[in-house]
């Protein structure tokens, strides 16, 4: 069992997903729509399938939404 | 129409658009295409993980519209620079409409957390329209660091007051080196069509259109106010009278 923090909420996996990329498939989150953190680092666009993700990582998954 | 330039970039309408409060994606588009602008803001938020699918963005063309992300929410420059980063990193470029604003009540901005924020973020490279109260020392202060325009608010954010700030807009734009922006509590056509004729550069407009009746109406007519209010400034008002000045001849009339 292992933890990632997600948008503020601890959540639990059998297996974390290995990578970022992973993790977003397995949210059902389309990549090109999203800005990624891990542990206060962003994560540039385009290396989701780079980023290496393990128990205990705090992530942020942002997007744009209206505003003014 | 003169075009607006904002850090070298042409712009042939001076209306700016936000994207919040609409009803729907497809009226949000309906209503920035009425509206003929070519910048729209836009916030960053996290995404709903048990909603992931809803993505605005893609109601909006890229290619017409240059994103303006905004960095709303913010309280304190440190989460502004935070949220800047993530925008640019979002986005791929650099321009950022900066805002803090720490009491979600009056959302009034803070003027020192902006300007600390603001110092760093010029440094970085950003393209910086910071939102501000209407104070022309602190407008000053941060076209002096390098800022692209200053964006003084004409009422609380939201609250179709109209142009309630406006004799230090006045100041502001008399001093200015960067386009003056008036964003923020324009409610109707008419408060768009004034800060045009004092001689700001743009507006920027997303309650008043997006939570009226029918948005896409009064898009267009934010369009029209705007043009009128920019020809009438370009054109050069003759000025006030405190006496009738005769339109029509004051000799030849039908009496001995």
């Amino acid at each position: 069992m292992a933890i990632l923090k997600i948008n503020g909420e601890n959540k639990t996996f059998e297996n974390v997903p290995s990578t970022m990329k992973a993790l977003l498939e397995f949210l059902n989150v389309d990549d090109a729509t999203v800005v990624a953190e891990v542990n206060g680092q962003i994560i540039p666009r385009g290396s989701f399938d780079k980023t290496p993700l393990q128990d205990g990582h705090s992530i942020e998954l942002i997007r744009f939404v209206g505003g003014g | 129409m003169k075009k607006l330039i904002i850090a070298g970039k042409e712009f042939t309408s001076r209306l700016f658009i936000g994207t919040g409060k609409y009803s729907s994606n497809k009226i949000m588009a309906q209503s920035i295409e009425a509206s003929a602008t070519e910048m729209v803001t836009v916030a960053l938020r996290r995404v709903d993980i048990q909603n992931p699918q809803d993505n605005m963005l893609a109601a909006i063309d890229r290619k017409k519209y240059l994103l303006l992300p905004n960095t709303s929410g913010a309280r304190n420059a440190e989460e502004a620079i935070r949220l800047a980063r993530l925008a640019r990193a979002a986005t791929e470029i650099n321009w950022l409409k900066l805002e803090v604003t720490p009491d979600p009540y009056y959302l009034l901005p803070d003027p020192i957390e902006t300007l600390k924020a603001a110092e760093i973020l010029v440094k970085e490279g950003f393209v910086v329209l910071p939102y501000i109260n209407a104070d022309p020392v602190l407008a000053k202060k941060l076209q002096d660091i390098g800022t692209a325009t200053v964006m003084p608010l004409a009422a609380p954010i939201g609250s179709n007051q109209g142009l309630k700030t406006k004799a230090a807009i006045e100041i502001i734009i008399a001093q200015a080196a960067v386009p003056v922006v008036v964003d923020a509590g324009l409610g109707m056509p008419s408060h768009a069509a004034e800060a045009m004729e004092m001689g700001a550069d743009a507006v920027l407009i997303n309650t008043a259109i997006a939570t009226a009746n029918d948005p896409i109406k009064m898009a267009e007519a934010f369009k029209k106010a705007v043009q009128a209010g920019r020809e009438a400034f370009e054109a050069g008002s003759a000025g006030v009278k405190n006496h009738a000045d005769a339109s029509s001849p004051l000799t030849g009339f039908l009496r001995d």
